[in-house]
């Protein structure tokens, strides 16, 4: 008994104590950028871009990641404790397009910009909580997966029967991708998907996913997976069943999968220009902390990736 | 061996024993329970260490540290529970530690299995050296230790109750084989309860009682009740603070209860006020029995009746809810939850009666354990003290009270003074006298003959799993109980 | 009252200055620590494992564990989110997710208590089943979108403490007078002592291994709408590698997990170190990579100190 009055008179010093919060540091401006994941290629580039784009414009910059994609908790809990440590601005590539708006409204009341990186956040959900966000920075999404799906008609001439690796259930990138694919698939009758599986963004789901696939689906010819992490892991798939005519298109063509494409173990890829879209992060949250406008949506150019324009 | 010493916390094993063992004989260790002849036997086969005394091996002094020593020095050990691996074959068993290798790290399964061969054509006997242990049958097994033996070219060899689960023609095959170990000049040290075999192999015997060596005599130079006289002869002056209660009514009644070899036609009963003392030797089925009134073996046949009523009793809870409590052999074990403390364990068959609702109540919880502690003298720094760090018969005091708080009228005793000391005991005799005074029934076995003698009402002795005989305590003789359960 | 039950004064003594120490050092090292609004913040982030580490604690006590509290938590919370999304009632759709929970944890403990499988093994399959379940009944998406008055059990604040830390408060001094004054907690610490002894003197073993199970399912569900509610969505794939934390609260706390003694406050401290640590590095930027190592060498530091002052005790 006399043990827990203890705690309670040292919990109540330390409230007294509290408050030693300094204002915000008059200086260099703090702008944290809150990943996915450090997992991907695709987030290293893009931290890489950032911070290029910070040192040149004379910005701290703070990144932080959880550990896997599907930990969106975990994001959460990273602004709130951003938030905390008085960060200036924020840009986030959301684990969770609607389960992230908390976060948003949460920085919106202490008054931080939040700038949005490559994957959506739900519009309907930020709108219904109040939030705002200062500006979108990613790819058309919807359109890579219409180039990745024109890939695969012309290549298969039309006919045979495809598979599909999703990511995240749910992540905005994703869902787009596939809508911008069936856009073009579901209207070509010699065309069958066979199978469509989320595999979470991640490689070794990529060739366990898959594996599976080739065992009940002998006959596949080709197979879209949404990310390239996703695609090189049914590549390593293909090789261990001894396939070899399967037609693999990925997206985001970092410099692994563009290897791929080269040596022919991959088809194709879309690239994005995660670099690109990390600069461009910093330059908006800088713009927006100046108080000067901003493009809302900011759209950075995609394109295919074959063999012959590989680099 | 001489002036043999050697003592476990709280206990003398062995005070001063002699033992010597010649080339080509059997010479048979005798004692009732807890006599020592095992620890003796341990000491030289280098499972324990002697406190005191020496050892000599063909004139020369040994130390034996550990069993690989005494495996050095010629002696083999046969257990009671057999030292094998079921899954391996005979072969792989007989050779155990002493496997033949190849070049390097590689073992050399041909020449275990020629070695071992060697070994068993010794013995005249046929066993495939390659089946798996758990193939073979009782006797077989125990064969294969004997050739494990052998095959340590082991000159003495040590055999514990080397026949209870054999049968007669399998017993007298294994006397053959003895015969032939003699013939090769084999000494061998045999512990048996069974005098009649004594007598068909032995050439001398050793009897040991209550660790010391009472003596030793050539078998053919000795009758049974002599030997039996030499085995429970102690000196009058023992008393015990027993004070008989009137006897009340039925409280519980046994009927034919039986186990398929384990108990057999079991029926006797207890009154009210009156201590029943159960004697009999390891393996006599005392503890089964006690087991099964508590709930822990299902009986195959028979009934038991509870203050009058015909009972099932299939858990221990249903044998708590008709009174019965159980103080077990092992209390550390069994009978208290070390980590808790005092007023935890006392309490714990009665948390029921004491809560409402789920909860506890606390303040019942330390009167009742407060009012134990005082009237059974427990000492305790505080209730909240962990049972763990009392004594054994503090401990065992703690026990008895959780009985006593759930108010059982049945108390069944294993053992109840074992490993405590003399204080505490007497203490012991005490309160059981009061429970008696009150009303209280209870069922005491022991190994302790003077106990059973100076603490019961009337003993029942058991042998191999049924009721040899009953008496009145006031009537009966060390002697006679020993004989009975013996089997005589 | 309930003394007996304490793990060593020195023990307790000794998470608590971790604590405070830890407390200590990120104050010097970070001005934006110890303000009150990061406090409420740790306590907030904290409660979602804490809730499910309660439970846990009465599992280990029994000298078992629950491995499924993490995809426990991921299917009861999208069937209470599948409740609210067809229109059922808040208190309602809460129930049933408790009860999915109960459920779940009851089938633990049946496999465990009459079925004598191994808590890790009987436990470790719940965890593939459950989260299997979550994600047939879901069709691997995540059930998201839920009324403003399901989302304040997340947002509102209670004279400035989040409710979250509110409900973890309570489950805490719930479990507390569970352990410390009822049939259950006695019953929970005899089991984990000796489960011989408790068997011989009485306890209906069975019954309440299983209940101690279905408790920790029930933490698992509470957890589950905390988190549903703070994220505005129930997913499948939440909760994954919860019952890690769950356990390394428990463990630091002081429990052992050889059962028979701890208590739930212990894991309170515990489940507070891990969530300090995570915030102070989190605040001080440290890769999260870096944040695993460092709480990893925590658990291990934690239950090395406890093996050592045992040792020196005897």
């Amino acid at each position: 008994m006399k043990r827990f009055l203890v705690v309670i008179a040292l919990a109540l010093l330390a409230l007294c104590g509290c408050q030693r919060g300094s204002d915000r540091n008059a200086g260099r401006p703090r702008i944290a950028l809150v990943l996915k994941t450090l997992n991907n290629p695709f987030f290293i580039d893009m931290q890489r871009g950032a911070e290029e784009a910070a040192t040149r414009l004379g910005v701290d910059l703070i990144v932080q990641a959880a550990e896997r994609e599907i930990d969106v908790d975990k994001q959460l809990q990273i602004v709130e404790n951003l938030i905390q440590s008085k960060i200036d601005a924020i840009c986030i590539t959301p684990s969770g397009s609607r389960e992230i708006v908390p976060a948003v409204v949460k920085a919106n009341q202490a008054h931080i910009p939040v700038v949005i990186v490559d994957t959506r956040v739900d519009a309907a959900t930020l709108k219904e909580a109040g939030g705002v966000i200062a500006a979108f920075i990613g790819s058309d999404n919807f359109e890579g997966g219409k180039l990745a799906g024109e890939f695969i008609v012309k290549a298969l001439g039309g006919k045979g029967s495809v598979a599909i690796l999703e990511g995240i259930p749910g992540h905005e990138t994703g869902d787009s991708r596939l809508r911008g694919f069936h856009s073009v698939v579901d209207g070509q009758t010699g065309l069958k998907i066979v199978a469509s599986q989320p595999a979470n963004w991640e490689r070794d789901q990529g060739f366990n996913v898959f594996q599976n696939i080739l065992q009940s689906h002998p006959d596949l010819k080709a197979v879209f997976a949404c990310s390239d992490l996703m695609a090189l892991g049914a590549v390593e798939a293909i090789r261990a069943a001894k396939r070899d005519n399967i037609i693999v298109v990925g997206f985001d063509a970092f410099s692994e999968a563009q290897d791929a494409v080269k040596a022919g173990t991959m088809h194709a890829t879309i690239a994005q220009s995660p670099s690109t879209m990390g600069a461009l992060a910093v330059e908006n949250a800088l713009h927006a902390l100046r108080g000067e406008p901003l493009q809302e949506n900011i759209q950075v150019n995609i394109k295919l990736v074959t063999k012959e324009n590989a680099s | 061996m001489r002036h043999i010493r050697k003592s476990f916390p709280g206990l003398v094993a062995l005070d001063d024993v002699d033992f010597d063992l010649r080339k080509s004989e059997v010479h048979v260790l005798l004692g009732e329970n807890g006599a020592g002849k095992s620890t003796l036997v341990k000491i030289l086969g280098g499972a324990y260490q002697k406190d005191a005394g020496e050892i000599t091996l063909d004139d020369r002094k040994v130390d034996i540290k550990n069993p690989r020593h005494a495996h050095q020095a010629g002696i083999a050990f046969i257990h009671q529970e057999f030292n094998l691996i079921p899954h391996l074959s005979v072969g792989e068993n007989i050779l155990l530690g002493r496997e033949p290798m190849k070049i390097g790290a590689i073992i050399d399964q041909t020449a275990i299995f020629r070695e071992a061969e060697k070994a068993l054509r010794d013995l005249l006997v046929d066993i495939d050296v390659r089946q798996p242990i758990y193939e073979l049958s009782v006797a077989q097994q125990q064969i294969v230790e004997v050739a494990k033996a052998l095959s340590l070219e082991a000159r003495i060899l040590i055999m514990d109750e080397p026949t209870s689960a054999l049968t007669e023609y399998e017993i007298q095959s294994l006397f053959a084989t003895i015969r032939k170990l003699k013939q090769r000049g084999v000494g061998i040290i045999y512990i048996s309860h069974r005098l009649d075999e004594l007598f068909e192999i032995g050439d001398r015997v050793t009897v040991l009682r209550d660790g010391k060596y009472v003596g030793t005599r050539d078998v053919s130079s000795i009758s049974k009740p002599e030997l039996i006289r030499m085995m429970v002869d102690r000196p009058v002056g023992e008393h015990f603070p027993k004070q008989t209660a009137d006897r009340g009514e039925e409280i519980l009644r046994v009927e034919g209860v039986g186990i398929r070899g384990v108990l057999k036609d079991i029926s006797f009963s207890v009154y009210r006020g009156e201590v029943l003392g159960i004697a009999g030797l390891m393996g006599s089925g005392r503890t089964t029995l006690a087991r099964t009134l508590f709930g822990l073996e299902k009986p195959d046949t028979g009934k038991m009746y509870v203050k009058g009523r015909l009972c099932e009793i299939r858990s221990p809870r249903a044998a708590i809810a008709s009174g019965i409590g159980f103080l077990t052999e092992d209390r550390k074990t069994q009978g208290l939850v070390l980590g808790l403390s005092v007023i935890a364990n006392m309490c714990l068959p009665s948390i029921d009666k004491i809560s409402k609702l789920g909860i506890v109540s606390q303040t019942e919880e330390r009167r009742l354990s407060e009012k134990f502690v005082r009237d059974l003298h427990i000492k305790t720094p505080a209730l909240t003290q962990k049972v763990i760090y009392l004594s054994g018969g503090n401990q065992q005091k703690v026990v008895l009270s959780k009985w006593l708080c759930r108010q059982a009228d049945i108390f069944i005793f294993d053992e109840p003074t074992r490993g405590i000391d003399v204080g505490a005991k007497e203490e012991i005799y005490h309160l059981m006298n009061r429970l008696t005074a009150n009303g209280v029934a209870i069922l005491m076995i022991s190994s302790e003959m003077p106990e059973v003698l100076g603490m019961s009402d009337r003993i029942l002795v058991m042998h191999q799993g049924k009721i040899g005989a009953e008496f009145r305590a006031r009537e009966a003789t060390q002697e006679q109980i020993l004989r009975c359960a013996l089997g005589e | 009252m309930g003394a007996e039950f304490r793990i060593s004064r020195n023990r307790q003594i000794g998470t608590l200055s971790g604590l405070l120490g830890l407390c200590g050092v990120l104050w010097i090292l970070s001005p934006y620590f110890l303000t009150v609004s990061n406090l409420l913040n740790i306590a907030e982030q904290t409660s979602i494992i804490a809730v499910v580490a309660a439970g846990m604690t009465f599992v280990i006590i029994t000298a078992g564990i629950d491995l499924s509290v993490g995809s426990l938590l991921a299917f009861s919370g999208v069937v209470m989110a599948s409740s609210l999304a067809a229109g059922r009632s808040i208190p309602l759709a809460l129930t049933i997710g408790l009860l999915v929970g109960l459920a779940c944890g009851i089938g633990n403990g049946v496999l465990i208590s009459i079925g004598r499988l191994p808590p890790f093994i009987a436990t470790l399959g719940m965890m593939s089943i459950a989260r299997g379940a979550a994600l047939l009944f879901t069709q691997g998406r995540p059930i998201s979108g839920f009324s403003e008055t399901f989302r304040s059990i997340a947002t509102t604040d209670v004279l400035r403490v989040p409710f979250p830390v509110i409900v973890m408060i309570a489950v805490y001094v719930i479990s507390h007078l569970i352990l410390t004054r009822t049939k259950l907690g006695r019953y929970a610490y005899a089991i984990g002592g000796n489960e011989t002894t408790a068997y011989l003197s009485g306890v209906n073993v069975r019954l309440y291994k299983t209940a101690v199970y279905g408790l920790s399912g029930m933490c698992s569900a509470l957890a589950a709408v905390l988190l549903t509610a703070r994220l505005n969505s129930a997913q499948p794939i939440a909760g994954i590698n919860y019952e890690l934390d769950a356990i390394a609260a428990v463990v630091i706390g002081g429990t052992s997990l050889m059962g028979g003694e701890g208590t739930v406050s212990g894991t309170l401290i515990g489940a507070l170190i891990i969530g300090v640590l995570r915030n102070g590095l989190n605040l001080l930027a440290v890769s999260s990579f870096i944040q695993q190592i460092v709480i990893g060498s925590v658990i291990v530091t934690a239950v090395l100190l406890d093996t050592f002052f045992k040792r020196r005790k005897k």
